[in-house]
């Protein structure tokens, strides 16, 4: 039966369909089949006693028995593998057809019915030859411990590393130059961004677009950003200073590590901890000191 | 009452204990303004009180009068009627009669004043942002906006009752009541910090033992961050939230600078303890109290920050040398001000020297001369010790002033920073006739004598050792160093004004001797004569020789023999000054002299300034070999007049020497751009300093790109930043900045990339800027064509594109201290004024809002006052001057009439349609009462009304009204007492006989002779009011009794603050409500 030959094939054919271009040998073969198909449905309508019917119709059962089929073959093909084989026997696509709800003893009466039409078979197109997949390379021979049945290497390409990006530019002039021209216009595009969102000040009264400056907001706390590194500052800060500290020491700097341990005794809020009472010289400072509560009078 | 409103108030009490040293103590007079008094007590009795402050108008009943002579007297008429020194204030409290028999016997009286200050003007500055939350969060704050100047003498009676002279000293109690969230820091010891019963306010005591004045007292009140510091844990430093990693940073460095005042004075610091304070809107940078100074907060920095650093550290160390003289110790009275600013000024130029090296030293020596000079010859002598004989107007030992400098209130601003830079420079004169080491010893004993004073207990007349004297200075110097320094005492501070000298010489070949000629000038204004030694160096082929020579009164020629004969043939080294001996290309020289370079005064030992006339190949000389900066400097200075390519060959030759200070090489810089300019049509090879600049800032492989910045070495960073600002100021044959420079600053823009630097680049980035500012040159306009987009210059555009970027930049990632910002504002005000855009002051009008920060508003606020000298925009004018009456913060108000001064509308010679009756009236008004609040403010309107219409009465006024009757008369006669133009120094005199001479003459006159009545009246207000009071004193005898009370009374001043914060206290019910509950808290 068809079905069994269709396995497969199904949806190859509805991507050949969608596209267009049918010069191939490939979708020649697909296009044929496809035409049996619409043969079959215009048989079984005829069958049924329909005189004409639109070509939509047609193609829209067209389509549903395509996908009947294809359905079957799907499932047969996973019930098939599932046992461990290749290629589908019959009981895979009996148990197919139960599966999705058909009764398959009705299958040989409704097969030798009487007004059953006859198509003529379709035009013998040879199955087309798929092309060798690209060979890159030569596929490497077994080595003496895997027995030859053992399926073959695959090409090399698929399991060598195969750099295909190419030598980076390492021409100091090129990188800087890149470097310089991608945050010039990122730093133009986000300031035009910006001013674009938001309120703008010119300085032509003409044209407010060519030169827009970000309108001037007054803050309520001005110094702090004026005097706070910014976090993009911190960060890169703290980058040189991993990377670039050690050939950056130089001698002018040797009383700064020294203030920076210092410093890192003390907690951030300058409170002294506890633990720090152990050691000799406690700090002693008034600002320091427990707020005392309020004297309780004696007068009710 | 707006939400606002309610937050700027404090409410006080003040406790003075008086020791009557004399008897008929009937009256106490004390300094107070703003303040309103509810209630006074002595001893428990209710005392009457009379209060008139005659300040906050200084001309009374609407005169017509506008000339400032007239003004400048009454207001020091009016000053002098309430000066603490005189025994004179604005608070008169009457001794209840029931008590004149215990001050009889000398017994102690207490004076109680309750009081309170409403939205205070001066004086106590709040700062409490705009935002939601509680005040802490906000970051609200109060302090005592003293500057320097006025922390002398004035702005404490703006907030609390006292006498507000240095020479009163007494010992302090101090409690601050304060919301819980905040922190109140004062002068003195923190005692404890109590709840208050609520547990809603906390109340700060704080003691100081050391008499102090009340000009020394202070207080800053925020939600600060408290750091103790790592290195001395009796020093805290105090500054607003969030800023604590910079608190951090900056403050790593005090305790060298404390180790080192206490070396070199041999002497611990005077106070157990000591307090800094950085609070926003400061009215001055640094301001020191006893045991606390307070700071602007724009000082503190992160570790990022290259240039703020040294400026920050220079600011320290000006607030802690001010800790041992002018707070510990402070002055007699106002004329020995110069010997406290001195000294501290001194040991101040002592820890630069020490760090940051004698070349700096000796740059600053000389910055801050040529300062002197050039402000002495413009605008009249300096006068650091001024004796004021009599009262009278004759007497006036500085005429030439539009303003008296009888009283620090009275002084313009900048007189009185001139007047700090001119003591320190005197004292550097005394150390170079007597030698640091007596110097120090002097410093020592002064400081040895006022801890034995401090530590006496209530012993009053020894605290007398605490106030310094010119005198008792001067005798300590005698006794130390057994020198007399009469002469130079009475050339430099007895006296005003600088040396001129004009120099130049001849080599006589013959005698082979050098006859140098001296002239000066001490005729013009500012200027003096000077006779005694000078020294002379010489450098000649066989060394430098020193000569002093003797400056007398006609002797110009002085004739020095020289050492070498002239022998250029000879290859041999060339021993110089410092004993180094040098090889040198001797082709350049004059064949017949042996003369290398000839300096006059190189110690800068006199207060001149010289103008000596030597060859081209002699600076060029000078410039290379000598080892001093300040030659080296004078060298670069003169070869500006020698365009050649010798000059050319040693500025470069400079600027690539890496030994060389840095400072030198940078005006190198500029000079070099001069040159050449002057010789750009001979002009060979690329652009002066570029190929330079390549070769040391730029990659090796491509001479294009600039290396990423590694700013690690700041000699170089600084040359760095100066080279692309004095190449822009190079012109070619057509006067333009040639093309290939600009393209090359373009690229230094582009190609600058930060990432692996270890400090920011905001400065050099902001430098780049101005380089491009000083790229431009004047647009070529026809016919006044309006300026559009479209027939922008195309390097215009290119730098408009830059600036644009960079100032959008700042928007979302801010730059230390908005320097960026900064630099955009002027360079668009430059791209505006040389015609490439329109101009137009709406967007200086947005940055120079409250809420920029401050220096980015002074930059814009710079820009619209040159837009309206440009523009003559009336509108503009207005506006600013509005702001100099309503902006909040008072550094702003001051710095906007500077910089009209400096940029003035218009001038007293110039015509200008801005110059009209109004301007003159709303002026007038505004110096009159409108600045009663702030004497800094008062004083730079008078220098604006100076400065726009003389001395005299501004011509665009019209005549007084008789005027015109004579004018049918005789015209000249009439126009001439009133319109009389400038006459300069000699105006003032001018006035009074022309005066005298027509009062008889003109009704016109007598406007103005009432006038001058009154003043006398305003002189003579406490004596006027005190006759009202029951019981006269003697009137002869009374000044001298007030006087005598007030430098031998013994105070213990306890003030009690609570700032209220939640609710307004209101006057009537607050005196039974708040104030008892405060007193009663404290067993005194």
């Amino acid at each position: 039966v068809f079905s069994v030959h269709m396995v497969g094939e199904g949806s190859v054919s509805i991507c050949s369909i969608a596209g267009k271009a049918t010069s191939s040998p490939a979708e020649n073969y697909l296009l044929a089949r496809r035409r049996t198909l619409q043969v079959v449905v215009s048989a079984l309508l005829t069958e049924s006693g329909f005189e004409s019917a639109e070509k939509a119709a047609v193609e829209t059962l067209t389509e549903m028995l395509q996908s009947y089929i294809t359905e079957i073959g799907r499932c047969a093909k996973a019930y098939c593998e599932h046992t461990a084989r290749s290629v589908p026997t019959l009981s895979d696509t009996v148990v197919t057809l139960i599966e999705m709800g058909f009764n398959v003893d009705t299958l040989p009466i409704y097969a030798k019915r009487s007004q059953r039409m006859v198509i003529t078979a379709p035009p013998v197109t040879n199955a087309p030859v798929t092309p060798k997949a690209l060979s890159a390379g030569q596929k490497r021979t077994h080595p003496a411990h895997i027995p030859s049945h053992f399926p073959e290497f695959p090409d090399p390409h698929t399991y060598i590393k195969t750099p295909t990006f190419r030598e980076p530019v390492s021409d100091y002039q090129v990188v800087r130059e890149k470097a310089a021209t991608q945050r010039r216009d990122v730093e133009r595009a986000l300031t035009r961004f910006i001013a674009k969102t938001g309120e703008t000040q010119s300085l032509f009264k003409d044209d407010i677009t060519t030169f827009p400056l970000i309108a001037a907001r007054p803050s309520t706390i001005p110094y702090l950003s004026a005097l706070l590194p910014s976090e993009l500052e911190l960060q890169a800060l703290e980058e040189t200073d991993s990377s670039e500290q050690d050939d950056q020491t130089d001698g002018e700097n040797t009383d700064d590590p020294g203030a920076d341990k210092e410093n890192s005794m003390l907690p951030p809020s300058g409170v002294v901890p506890s633990t720090k009472a152990s050691e000799d010289n406690v700090i002693d400072n008034p600002y320091l000191r427990p707020v005392k509560k309020p004297k309780v009078r004696r007068k009710k | 009452m707006s939400n606002e409103d309610l937050y700027h108030k404090v409410v006080g009490y003040v406790e003075l204990t008086i020791f009557p040293t004399v008897v008929n103590l009937n009256r106490i007079k004390l300094n107070s303004k703003q303040c309103r008094i509810y209630r006074v007590r002595v001893n428990d009795l209710e005392a009457p009180f009379l209060y008139n402050d005659p300040t906050l108008e200084v001309c009374h009943h609407e005169s017509k009068q506008r000339n400032l002579n007239y003004f400048s007297s009454a207001y020091t008429a009016a000053v002098s009627a309430v000066d603490p020194d005189a025994g004179h204030g604005e608070l008169v409290i009457k001794v209840p009669s029931e008590l004149w028999k215990q001050g009889d016997d000398l017994k102690v009286l207490k004076v109680y004043i309750e009081f309170s200050l409403d939205q205070p003007k001066g004086g106590l500055h709040f700062v409490v942002p705009d935002v939601e939350g509680s005040m802490a969060e906000r970051g609200a704050h109060v302090f005592g906006s003293c500057d320097e100047k006025m922390k002398i003498f004035s702005c404490h009676r703006f907030w609390f009752p006292c006498v507000d002279s240095y020479s009163e000293l007494c010992t302090w109690k101090l409690e601050f009541t304060v919301d819980a969230s905040m922190v109140a820091v004062s002068c003195g010891d923190l005692v404890e910090t109590i709840y208050t019963h609520d547990m809603r306010k906390k109340t700060f005591h704080y003691i100081l033992p050391i008499p102090t004045a009340a000009p020394n007292i202070s207080l800053a009140v925020g939600p600060f961050e408290i750091l103790v510091d790592p290195y001395m844990h009796e020093v805290t430093h105090f500054c607003l939230p969030q800023l604590l990693p910079l608190l951090k940073h900056s403050m790593s460095f005090l305790h060298e600078i404390f180790e080192f005042y206490e070396e070199i004075l041999t002497c611990r610091y005077p106070y157990s303890c000591f307090k800094t304070v950085f609070v926003d809107e400061a009215y001055v940078q640094v301001s020191s109290y006893a045991s606390m100074s307070i700071f602007s907060t724009n000082l503190l920095h992160s570790a990022m920050i290259i240039d703020q650093t040294p400026q920050t550290r220079r600011c320290l160390a000006q607030a802690l040398a001010q800790q041992f003289f002018g707070c510990f110790i402070s002055r007699m009275s106002w004329a020995d001000e110069w010997v406290l600013k001195g000294i501290s000024g001194y040991i101040y130029g002592l820890y630069l020297k020490k760090t940051f090296g004698v070349n700096e030293y000796r740059h600053w020596i000389k910055q801050e001369l040529d300062k002197i000079v050039e402000y002495e010859l413009k605008m009249g002598g300096v006068l650091l010790h001024p004796t004021f004989s009599g009262g009278k107007e004759k007497d006036n030992p500085t005429p030439h002033l539009h303003f008296s400098i009888k009283h620090p209130h009275t002084l313009s601003w900048e007189y009185y920073k001139m007047f700090q830079c001119k003591a320190h420079l005197v004292m550097r004169l005394i150390e170079n006739r007597i030698s640091m080491e007596f110097m120090l010893q002097v410093f020592n004993k002064l400081l040895s004598l006022a801890s034995t004073a401090s530590s006496q207990k209530y012993q009053s007349h020894m605290w007398s050792q605490m106030l310094l004297s010119t005198h008792a200075f001067l005798k300590s110097i005698s006794n130390v160093s057994g020198k007399d320094i009469g002469p130079l005492i009475k050339q430099w501070v007895d006296q005003s004004g600088v040396v001129k000298f004009f120099g130049s010489f001849a080599f006589n070949r013959k005698r082979n001797v050098l006859e140098l000629e001296i002239r000066q000038d001490y005729t013009s204004s500012g200027t003096q004569k000077y006779v005694g030694p000078i020294k002379v160096t010489v450098q000649e082929l066989d060394g430098s020789f020193n000569h002093m020579l003797q400056i007398e009164e006609n002797s110009l020629k002085h004739d020095i023999p020289c050492h070498s004969k002239s022998r250029r043939n000879k290859k041999k080294k060339i021993p110089l000054m410092n004993g180094e001996e040098v090889d040198m290309d001797l082709s350049a020289m004059d064949a017949d002299s042996p003369l290398l370079w000839i300096r006059i005064d190189p110690d800068m030992s006199i207060l001149r300034k010289v103008e000596f006339e030597q060859a081209d190949f002699m600076w060029q000389y000078q410039l290379r070999y000598e080892r001093d900066v300040v030659a080296q400097e004078e060298a670069i200075s003169a070869l500006e007049k020698f365009p050649t390519p010798a000059s050319r060959l040693a500025l470069t030759d400079i600027l690539e020497q890496e030994q060389c200070f840095y400072k030198v090489r940078m005006q190198a810089c500029f000079c070099l751009a001069k040159i050449a300019n002057a010789m750009v049509s001979t002009w060979q090879g690329p652009p002066a300093m570029k190929s330079l600049f390549t070769r040391m800032f730029c990659c090796k492989s491509c001479p294009n790109i600039v290396k990423t910045n590694n700013f690690i070495n700041f000699q170089s960073y600084f040359l760095q930043k100066t080279m692309p600002v004095a190449m822009a100021l190079l012109r070619d044959v057509q006067n333009l900045c040639p093309k290939d420079v600009l393209n090359f600053i373009l690229d230094l823009i582009k190609y600058n990339d930060n990432r692996k630097n270890k400090f920011s680049d905001n400065y050099y980035r902001a430098d780049l800027i101005e380089a491009l500012t000083n790229s431009l040159t004047p647009a070529i306009s026809i016919n006044n064509e309006v300026r559009t987009v479209d027939n922008l210059n195309a390097d215009v555009r290119l730098i408009l594109e830059e600036i644009t970027r960079f100032l959008n930049m700042e928007k979302l990632l801010p730059s230390f201290r908005n320097t960026i910002t900064v630099s955009c504002l002027r360079a668009i005000r430059q791209l505006q004024k040389n015609g490439h855009i329109p101009s137009d002051p709406s967007l200086f009008k947005s940055y120079a809002q409250y809420g920029h920060f401050v220096d980015v508003r002074i930059a814009a606020l710079e820009a619209l006052v040159d837009y309206t000298r440009v523009e003559r925009s009336s509108g503009e004018l207005q506006w600013l001057l509005s702001m100099v009456q309503n902006d909040p913060v008072h550094y702003v108000r001051h710095k906007i009439l500077g910089l009209l001064c400096k940029n003035p509308p218009f001038t007293k010679t110039t015509d200008s349609a801005l110059c009209n009756e109004a301007l003159v009236d709303q002026l007038w008004k505004f110096m009159n009462s409108g600045a009663s609040h702030d004497w800094r403010l008062r004083c730079d309107a008078v220098n604006l009304y100076y400065m726009l219409f003389g001395l005299t009465r501004p011509s665009c006024l019209p005549l007084p009204e008789l005027g015109l009757v004579l004018n049918l008369k005789e015209k000249k006669a009439v126009l001439n007492p009133t319109i009389k133009p400038e006459l300069g120094v000699g105006a003032q005199n001018s006035i009074h006989p022309s005066c005298h001479g027509t009062k008889g003459d003109f009704n016109t006159m007598e406007d103005e002779d009432i006038d001058m009545e009154t003043v006398h009246d305003s002189q003579a207000f406490i004596h006027h009011h005190l006759n009202l009071l029951e019981r006269p004193s003697t009137p002869g005898k009374h000044t001298h009794t007030h006087t005598h009370t007030h430098t031998h009374t013994h105070y213990i001043h306890v003030l009690k603050t609570l700032l209220i914060q939640k609710k307004p206290a209101k006057p009537a019910s607050g005196r039974g409500t708040h104030l008892p509950q405060l007193v009663g808290g404290e067993g005194d």
